[in-house]
């Protein structure tokens, strides 16, 4: 499907998807404050249309936000979602350690998030290859053992 | 790292734009490498000095220090 979206609609296309489906979850749960809702969605379209206006900037932001980054400018982004990733993690532990010292029972979110981030990270190493690492390759032919190197 | 991408783009008289064209990367990344300040990836290396008619060694000396940095 993705490949039937032109590049630079596609990330507005997803802030817009994403809000309107919070947008209508708001709408779901009632209660006085379901006005609210069409405000999320306003805010969110607004939000989309400004991301699709600088998405045609001449810059490292406009390349990411129009899905045409070169390799230093996905280097980048890929940076700054570590970044993000550190902040998540050091966040969520203080969250879980205050909420035990406390011992609140607010602490559980902090512990799912850091769980998650902690799979994510494992998942990570394991699909770029760590864990199918070979063995080094010290007997090949050009290194016999005890060679006069030895 | 010091490298000849300026030098040679400003010897052909091609713009920042035209080579970030050519090469089909972004004219900010053409400027971050003039400048040093990024190091290209192998296959990136590998074009930049092809397009030049250069190969690698020649095209980025990492004994060299960028002037200024």
């Amino acid at each position: 499907m993705k490949t039937f979206i032109r590049p630079r609609l596609r990330k507005p296309l997803g802030i817009a998807l994403a809000g309107t489906v919070f947008a209508a979850a708001w709408a779901m749960r009632g209660g006085n404050a379901w006005w609210l809702s069409v405000a999320i969605e306003v805010t969110v379209l607004v939000g989309a249309i400004t991301f699709y206006v600088r998405a045609g900037d001449d810059n490292d932001e406009g390349a990411l936000a129009s899905s045409r980054a070169d390799e230093r400018q996905k280097a980048l982004s890929l940076r700054s979602r570590a970044l993000g990733w550190n902040f998540t993690v050091v966040t969520a532990f203080s969250g879980v350690t205050a909420g035990t010292a406390l011992k609140a029972s607010w602490s559980w979110p902090f512990l799912v998030i850091l769980a998650v981030a902690g799979f994510g990270y494992l998942l990570g190493l394991s699909n770029y290859g760590v864990a199918e690492e070979e063995p080094a390759d010290d007997a090949g032919p050009r290194h016999p053992a005890g060679s006069p190197a030895t | 790292m010091r490298n000849r991408v300026r030098e040679q783009r400003t010897q052909r008289e091609m713009s920042q734009a035209e080579l970030a064209a050519s090469l089909g990367v972004s004219r900010q990344t053409v400027i971050s490498i003039e400048s040093g300040r990024y190091l290209p990836s192998l296959p990136l290396a590998f074009a930049i000095a092809r397009f030049f008619g250069l190969t690698v060694d020649k095209m980025f000396d990492p004994d060299e220090e960028e002037a200024g940095t």
